[in-house]
């Protein structure tokens, strides 16, 4: 196993306990500003030292790079659909002429979960194309 | 017009056996790359680059053609013209 699917394996398994953790803590403590305490958690992807390999690590052969790459375009498109999806739903939902109060709590819960998409899909990806090839 | 999907087959397995059973882990030290880019060569998942392809005909001693050959998924053994 090479050190980026040992990353995304890492990851995957963080953002799986993140979540776990977020559904427990909101049902014992309800939906409030403290909830966003919980995506402290996704800091545990930063003490893997995989996290840092195109830094510190050996440069990535051309395979590796194309992966690396071709995963963290994936993600950025998934998240940027994610923000249009997001956008057109409430629009519809709750009227375009509506004005949106929000307190600052939710939009730091946002963007933790829109982290946290893009970390699994690029994760994800990266473990997919891995295995089936970089050419499937 | 070819059918199938182009690809580009190679020989490499055969040419580490041709060269002593020469290890995938000592191709990708000579390569620049790590074993698995080698696998995944031999598996036919990955098409190298052209810097690439010229490294491990070079590794062999051999030229580019005997390595890689350029073929259509529907007719094997047919290049594509």
């Amino acid at each position: 196993m090479t050190d980026s699917e040992k990353w995304s394996v890492w990851t995957l398994g963080v953002i799986a306990l993140t979540t776990t953790a977020y559904f427990i803590f909101v049902a014992l403590r309800g939906h409030g500003p403290a909830t966003i305490s919980v995506f402290a958690l996704t800091a545990l992807v930063a003490i893997n030292k995989r996290s840092f390999r195109s830094v510190i690590g050996p440069r990535f052969d051309e395979r590796e790079s194309e992966i690396a790459r071709k995963a963290l375009l994936t993600s950025f498109r998934v998240m940027w659909l994610a923000v249009v999806a997001g956008f057109v739903i409430t629009g519809h939902i709750k009227g375009w002429d509506t004005t949106l109060s929000l307190p600052m709590w939710k939009l730091a819960e946002i963007f933790w979960w829109l982290s946290m998409l893009m970390l699994a899909v690029q994760a994800g990806t990266t473990l997919l194309l891995y295995r089936r090839g970089n050419n499937a | 017009m070819p059918e199938g999907r182009p690809t580009i087959r190679n020989h490499i397995r055969r040419l580490r056996f041709e060269s002593g059973e020469l290890s995938q882990e000592e191709l990708g030290k000579r390569c620049g790359v790590t074993r698995h880019t080698i696998m995944a060569l031999e598996a036919g998942k990955y098409s190298p680059s052209l810097l690439l392809a010229f490294r491990i005909a070079r590794a062999f001693g051999t030229g580019v053609e005997q390595v890689f050959e350029y073929g259509d998924i529907g007719n094997p053994g047919r290049p594509v013209s």
